[in-house]
């Protein structure tokens, strides 16, 4: 049975327990057997929670519309209470810290009848777009094990990628859910700015560039998972407009003939697109012509401002360093650079001499930049804006890691993975990946599609077209269940 | 007809120029003449731009009008308006933010913001801009630049602030609504010293763009000081709405807000505070008269109440983060209008409670700031808790009865002396623009010297619609509409 179950949705697992063909515990053991199998081989799963996922199983799960289904959840972007949340990092692993309160987002998964078996890797912090941090070693990609799963949420992608569950927790604060998802072959939408609470435990992290959602392999298990967590809660400092309907009933519903701009170079100082990244943007634009929409060379003037890193590099940096006075707090010490990884600490150690007058205005003119970006959409009529997810394809594992005496490598080296997403987490746009396109060496390449502030539903109605004409739901990587 | 014009409010002004009985010139020209005759005593408006209303008038009256000019069906035809000299910007027009280089270096706006273009394509005709402290950081309006602003009430006494000059202008009946804007009780603070209505929108309400995306990390907010609550309502159509780009977006309301004016707010649960935040003693016994007196007629109006308050209103760290968002906002201020103007602004040229802020500011690190943020956020979520609860906080709006002119100012000794003086006058307004709830001044009361004293209603985030409803029926229990200032048009 294992190997039936793990490549259907969450979506068609969650009926089985419905139509009681499987029960809860049945889903759940096949899962745990699947992650035993495959984990040592992809360290996808850095905290397993079997014995948790058992006793919630076997006692009264909720009668939610995912009752049963299991899932994992990323070691950061939210904190479950009684489990390890090390994010990454040596110092919380050393201390095995254990956090004493959970998220609203994994509230509302449990409550939909999610049940949790582990927790997943991530770089430190959710610093990088590849998922190899030095206190849990690297995850690999099952499409290629040499590879990069991308990150941060590269320890999520790589278990659902491999069919050890169908959904992942994710979090996305310059890419994070769409490199990852790009790199491994699943759909990754990045919410709008607000849709998703970061409640209790944070407002907006990050000057708001941060947003939380699933990697999946279905277009509808992301939508439903989005009505499940989407909404505010008490004392957010900020909320989305909520849609007009579920987000689940855009799935197959027409978008009509949609004006299209294509983009396949980033800013200049952010390098080259390789050319099987722009060949699969290409050959999506292919595909939505073929459905009736108009694929035009546009994009927004504003995306080519050579000064845009640098504004997103004020807020990040200084967030980082904000992320390690946190860790001291729970550490009851000062962070030592040996606490940290070498880029981590040059990221916060930069960070040092930027006053508070500085970070506003750098929030100030990421700001006006955003309505010279928005205006694309608003004012020149297009619907949808279509770019390579990264600049490159998954690198090998190790590229992107820094040697001790070099941090910059690291953050040079992560440019062209988040040149295409980062600039729509400073705007608050919601932006997805596509998994359509494979490399000659059978790699996956994602496609961007960006829509509009607050129109997530425009997008799933075009995941859920593209989904049907070009399925990937019967691709396997490499190493799978 | 002056004298009768000055009274109407700006629905009134509006029915009588789509019945055709006054012109929009007519209407303009009146308030003209008001302001000229009036403002000497009050110095609520700064500067003028009458000539230009004029030519304004002229272009929507003319077959080929202009593109931005307001359709035929705009709500306020006509009528006049001020903006306060703080944010806001119309091009053209002077922006000095009550500051005295600004005002030397005879500044002006590039651009119209998203807020003046939609004030104007609803029909109204800006006549100038209004008085304001430096960068708005005090609640009375008497900058160095361009002198004190006098409560129409009592003149040796503040019209409260920042948004003192559109108050007094309001209340003194030289236009019937103003522009204001609110990032610690700005909009509420003057609208109770003055005897108006003041409504401080949710966060993400009311764009602040193009120039902009935020106010001091979402801390403040824009919208108007009026005199019935009906304007208020449908001035509120006119402001709210998402603009391009911006970077949060509250929840649109499901019906205009108008439509709120008259609609049975159903039996709600109020909450009654007139303590000293952080103590269990009560703010001056005539402003707790006053919430009392609000309560029972609440209470005579169906409503449950009781006291009851948030616990985290007494919380006493919650004060430290909102000095260190503005004074960084300050220090960010000074530098972005020392860019302005081709020179670094200096101590000399700001007065001594922005340079001490800005200073504060500019040793404040961004993670500290951050951490600020953070902070601020973390609190806000057990002081809403009280919401599930409560439908409405009803405090005075403010903690002591309106003080003579001069009582903010610094001394030589303590350039935060007038900030620091601000915290018994202010007890009840800052927490709402930390947590970006709605919250509106209603002038129900008046002190033993005939001077009005405003009560405070809190609602949950984005329920504006509940404030209009109940203040509606407020009103509409105790009319304030008879009541005029000594010094009125």
């Amino acid at each position: 049975m294992t190997d039936e179950l793990a490549f259907l949705d969450a979506t068609a697992q969650a009926d089985l327990v419905r139509r009681r063909d499987i029960s809860p515990l049945e889903l759940v053991e096949a899962a745990i057997t699947r992650v035993e199998k495959l984990n040592p081989e992809l360290n996808a799963v850095i905290h397993p929670l079997f014995e948790q996922a058992r006793t919630a199983t076997r006692s009264d799960l909720p009668q939610g519309p995912f009752r049963g289904v299991p899932m994992v959840v990323k070691d950061l972007d939210g904190t479950l209470a009684g489990a390890p949340y090390h994010a990454g990092n040596r110092l919380l692993a050393e201390l095995g810290y254990v956090p004493e309160t959970t998220s609203h987002l994994f509230e509302k998964l449990l409550g939909a009848g999610f049940v949790f078996i582990g927790k997943t890797n991530t770089p430190e912090l959710g610093l990088m777009p590849t998922t190899e941090p030095l206190a849990k070693g690297p995850t690999r990609n099952p499409w290629h094990t040499e590879r990069s799963t991308g990150g941060s949420s590269g320890g999520s992608s790589a278990a659902v990628a491999s069919g050890m569950v169908p959904v992942g927790h994710a979090g996305d604060g310059g890419g994070s859910i769409r490199i990852p998802a790009s790199h491994c072959g699943l759909f990754g939408l990045k919410p709008s700015r607000g849709r998703v609470s970061l409640g209790p435990e944070e407002g907006g992290a990050w000057a708001g560039l941060v947003m939380r959602h699933v990697v999946s392999r279905s277009v509808r298990d992301s939508a439903a998972i989005l009505d499940v967590i989407e909404g505010p809660m008490t004392g957010d400092p900020y909320t989305a407009p909520p849609p007009s309907r579920p987000y689940r009933e855009e799935v197959g519903v027409n978008p009509g003939r949609l004006r299209v701009g294509l983009r396949t170079h980033t800013a200049a100082a952010m390098g080259e697109t390789d050319p099987e990244c722009v060949a699969a943007a290409e050959d999506t634009a292919r595909v939505l012509e073929s459905l009736g929409h108009s694929v035009e060379v546009a994009s927004p003037a504003a995306l080519d401002d050579e000064n845009l890193m640098e504004r997103f590099m004020a807020v990040f940096m200084s967030s980082v360093r904000a992320g390690l006075d946190e860790l001291a707090l729970l550490a009851g010490r000062d962070v030592r650079p040996e606490d940290v990884e070498p880029t981590t600490w040059m990221y916060a150690s930069m960070a040092a001499d930027v006053s508070g007058a500085q970070y506003v205005a750098a929030v100030h003119t990421a700001q006006v930049w955003t309505r010279h970006v928005a205006s694309w959409w608003a004012d020149d009529g297009f619907d949808l804006l279509l770019t390579p997810t990264c600049a490159e394809p998954p690198p090998v594992l190790g590229d992107l890691v820094s040697p001790d005496d070099n941090p910059l490598h690291g953050a040079l080296r992560a440019t062209p993975f988040a040149a295409y997403t980062a600039p729509f987490n400073v705007t608050g746009q919601p932006a997805m990946s596509v998994p359509l396109y494979f490399s000659a060496a059978g790699l996956p390449i994602g496609t961007q599609l960006v829509a509009a502030p607050y129109r997530e539903d425009l997008l799933f109605r075009v995941a859920a077209q593209l989904e049907e004409a070009r399925p990937w739901a019967d691709r396997r990587p490499t190493v799978h269940a | 007809m002056t004298d009768e014009l000055a009274t109407l409010d700006a629905t009134a002004q509006a029915d009588l120029v789509r019945s055709g009985a006054v012109s929009r010139r007519e209407l303009v020209d009146a308030a003209i003449a008001r302001i000229e005759k009036t403002n000497p005593e009050i110095n609520a408006v700064i500067s003028t731009r009458f000539e230009r209303a004029v030519t304004d008038i002229d272009a929507v009256d003319a077959v080929d009008a202009i593109d931005d000019s307001p359709p035929s069906d705009a709500p306020f035809p006509g009528v006049p308006f001020l903006l306060k000299d703080l944010a806001c910007p119309m091009a053209g027009e002077p922006s000095h933010e009550g500051m005295r280089a600004l005002r030397e270096a005879e500044h002006t706006a590039t651009h119209d913001g998203h807020l003046t273009r939609r004030y104007r394509r609803a029909g109204l005709v800006v006549l100038g801009r209004t008085n304001t402290p430096e960068l708005g950081l005090l609640p009375t309006t008497e900058p160095d630049s361009y002198g004190p602003t006098r409560n129409p009430w009592d003149p040796q006494r503040t019209p409260g602030g920042s948004s003192g000059g559109s108050a007094a202008a309001v209340a003194a009946g030289l236009v019937p609504f103003a522009h204001g804007s609110d990032g610690g009780g700005s909009i509420r603070i003057p609208a109770a010293a003055c005897g108006l209505v003041g409504l401080k929108t949710s966060r993400g309400r009311v764009s602040i763009g193009p120039h902009a995306g935020e106010l001091n990390r979402f801390l403040s907010v824009q919208f108007a000081l009026t005199r019935s609550v009906r304007d208020a309502a449908a001035l509120l159509d006119v402001a709210a709405g998402e603009e391009t780009g911006d970077p949060i977006v509250a929840p649109p309301a499901r019906r205009p807000y108008l439509d709120e004016v008259g609609v049975d707010p159903g039996r709600l649960r109020v909450g009654l505070m007139t303590s000293i935040p952080g103590t269990a003693d009560p703010v001056h016994p005539e402003c707790v008269a006053a919430a009392q007196d609000a309560a029972g007629l609440l209470e005579s109006l169906g409503h449950h109440v009781e006291v009851s308050h948030p616990a985290a209103f007494d919380d006493p760290s919650r004060v430290g983060p909102f000095l260190t968002v503005w004074s960084a906002n300050a220090a960010y201020a000074l530098d972005s209008w020392g860019r302005a103007l081709g020179r670094d602004l200096g101590e000399g040229d700001v007065e001594p409670l922005t340079w001490a802020l800005a200073s504060h500011g500019r040793s404040t690190s961004a993670t500290q700031f951050l951490t600020a943020v953070g902070e601020m956020q973390s609190w806000c979520r057990s002081f809403l808790d009280w919401w599930d609860e409560f439908d409405v906080l009803l405090t005075p709006t403010l903690g002591e009865p309106t003080p003579a002119l001069g009582s903010f100012a610094a001394t030589s000794e303590s350039p935060m002396a007038g900030f620091m003086r601000s915290a018994s006058f202010t007890p009840y307004t800052p927490v709402c623009n930390q947590t970006g709830q709605p919250a509106i001044s209603l002038p129900l009361g008046h002190d033993s010297d005939g001077m009005p004293l405003g009560t405070h209603l809190v609602a949950a985030p984005f329920r504006e619609d509940l404030l209009i409803r109940v203040a509606a029926q407020l009103e509409d229990a105790r009319p304030w509409s008879g009541r005029r200032p000594t010094i009125h048009a």
